[in-house]
């Protein structure tokens, strides 16, 4: 069940120019969310941003106070607000909502694709495939440039191992995730693998296209405008497959934010 | 966002000799057939079928909720980007996805039967048929408190909006409806996509309606400067938010004085401040839309402040409030430039 409180922030770290972690203390959604999942933040008081923002839910820390993280990169007047919130502040934070992943069976072999600030929602699934005892997942991780990769330390510290992709080359392949990702799905041997991939929507329109064309399971984390969060703006829908009454689309805040490759048309 | 402390029924606030205690304020309210707890009702296609905000608020603290806008057979929508964020407001193009009524009779008024509040059914059509057909369906239906008649929606190819900026129009299709439906409280919500709302507001009031509710969405669009395209895959939208609440305070205004049915005003309400402005220009109750994405719980909020406001100023009816804007002597409003 989500709730809705303002939560205080505890620390409110800057990554690098333009992405920022940060961590505020709402217990009752810290102790509710799965991996996937995402909270709905105001990111300043008074009416204009008007409507709240959607985050991925990046970690929940260890210990009783109830602790979530929350990555993001500046991309808007929004996130700029967001940015300037002192330790202390209280922000309005509602959640866990949506439908997280859906963990890999025992024995698949997680692969997380992630593009520029998309990686927010790994390190929640790095840990809750490691709390239930799955296999370590190798991550893909593209970005425009070196100076845009964060988070890498999260990933060393877990042994999660990492492959770079940089649209400049500055760090580890020149060009997309899709470069990196392709030789993997075709040196798997056989060996059962599923795909969790969180980024821009073109990224994830190749990845999920990689996935079905090579018959591995693949989960796509979609992102969308989202003024309501909790499936009453039918604002957020993103197109599925169509069937013989026409066009299909689902609530990606209520249906999703989590779908399977298959399910939908990006 | 503004909070105010909410205030306990029963609790130690000091009050003056002479004031109501907040048990004393009757915030009851009656716009002809229709009687509600308190003035603060959840707009239609802001508040889903009412189930989904069960996490978030007791649905019997509300006045009432709208319904999303219910068709003869289930609708899907229009293609996304949907929706959009603007100064202070957001447009939206959803395109009246609902689950139809026979579904909405079936699976959802059930169980809405004992919620403690008013269920009011939105009624949208593409033809004055659809109406007639949806509200016959509806009428008498159990645990149903009225219907709106949507003739104002912004984002469909037909019907809506192209019958509510016609009064001739609205006078037909609210009669239609009328006789469909006999048993049922009316409500007609008009747009703001006219130049003389009173005009409608009258058609609808000669058409049989009982209440009038406004404003609906002003039409509006938004481009992205990058690609140079529209934003919303449906090239326009209605527009919602508190950027519009001045227009729709105006339009309420002018309704109230001019028609003569009860009004429910809506437009923009985020604050306290906001629906008893909007009681104060005329309506008897008030509704809240676009506030429900942003705060999940204000609407229940904005009960509780203004059952404060009213024991703060010694109102013990919050009905007697609508209508009482003190107006400069000169007296009559100003009519649209124009």
């Amino acid at each position: 069940m989500p709730f809705d409180a303002p939560a205080p922030v505890l620390r409110h770290d800057a990554l690098n120019r333009d992405h920022f972690l940060l961590t505020l203390e709402c217990p009752s959604i810290a102790r509710e969310a799965r991996a996937g999942q995402f909270v709905m933040l105001q990111t300043r008081a008074g009416f204009d941003p008007l409507l709240r923002r959607p985050m991925s839910i990046c970690r929940v820390l260890p210990g009783r106070r109830g602790r979530i993280q929350i990555l993001y990169k500046i991309v808007g007047e929004g996130t700029r607000y967001l940015s300037q919130q002192p330790v202390g502040a209280l922000v309005p934070t509602l959640g866990p909502l949506g439908k997280g992943f859906r963990l890999p069976d025992g024995g698949t072999r997680p692969i997380l694709v992630s593009g520029g600030v998309g990686i927010a929602i790994f390190p929640f699934l790095v840990e809750s495939l490691r709390a239930a005892r799955r296999e370590t997942p190798l991550l893909v991780y593209g970005a425009r440039s070196r100076g845009d990769l964060v988070a890498l330390e999260f990933f060393r510290k877990k042994r999660v191992p990492v492959r770079l992709a940089t649209e400049d080359g500055s760090a580890g392949t020149r060009g997309l995730v899709t470069r990196v990702l392709e030789p993997i799905l075709a040196d798997a041997g056989g060996a059962p693998l599923e795909i969790f991939a969180c980024g821009p929507t073109p990224m994830l329109k190749a990845v999920g296209a990689l996935a079905l064309g090579a018959g591995i399971p693949c989960q796509l984390a979609l992102e969308s405008q989202m003024p309501c969060g909790i499936g009453v703006c039918l604002g957020c829908v993103t197109r599925c497959p169509a069937d013989q009454r026409g066009p299909v689309f689902r609530r990606v805040c209520t249906e999703g934010p989590v779908f399977r490759a298959d399910e939908v048309v990006l | 966002m503004r909070r105010a402390t909410p205030r306990r029924r029963r609790g130690g606030a000091r009050v003056r000799d002479a004031s109501p205690r907040p048990a004393d304020v009757d915030l009851s309210v009656s716009l002809g057939p229709l009687r509600l707890k308190n003035p603060v009702v959840a707009a239609s296609g802001t508040f889903g079928y009412g189930c989904e905000f069960a996490p978030y608020l007791r649905l019997a603290d509300l006045g009432g909720f709208v319904t999303k806008g219910l068709s003869l057979l289930p609708r899907r929508g229009n293609a996304p980007p949907r929706t959009c964020e603007t100064p202070s407001g957001m447009l939206n193009a959803i395109g009246l996805a609902n689950v139809g009524v026979e579904a909405f009779l079936a699976e959802k008024l059930p169980a809405l039967r004992d919620c403690g509040t008013a269920v009011i059914a939105n009624v949208f059509g593409e033809t004055q048929e659809e109406y007639v057909a949806v509200s016959r369906r509806l009428n008498g239906a159990p645990g149903l408190a009225a219907l709106e008649l949507n003739l104002s929606c912004p984002n469909t190819e037909k019907g809506g909006l192209a019958f509510g900026v016609s009064p001739p129009v609205v006078r037909e299709v609210v009669a239609a409806v009328r006789r469909a439906a006999p048993d049922q409280p009316l409500i007609v919500k008009l747009t703001p996509n006219i130049t003389d709302v009173a005009a409608a507001g009258r058609a609808a009031k000669e058409g049989g309606a009982d209440i009038l509710s406004l404003v609906n969405t002003f039409l509006g669009m938004a481009i992205d400067l990058k690609t140079r395209r529209p934003v919303l895959d449906n090239v326009v939208g209605g527009l919602s938010g508190p950027a519009i609440k001045p227009l729709a305070l105006y339009m309420v205004h002018r309704v109230h004085r001019e028609v003569g049915l009860p009004v429910l005003g809506m437009g923009g309400i985020s604050r306290v401040e906001d629906a008893l402005e909007f009681m104060l220009a005329g309506s008897s109750a008030v509704q809240v839309g676009t506030l429900n994405f942003f705060d999940p719980t204000g609407s229940v909020r904005l009960v509780r402040e203004i059952e404060a406001w009213c024991v703060r100023e010694g109102v013990r009816a919050v009905r007697e409030i609508t209508g009482t804007l003190r107006l400069p002597a000169s007296g009559t409003p100003t009519p649209p430039a124009g």
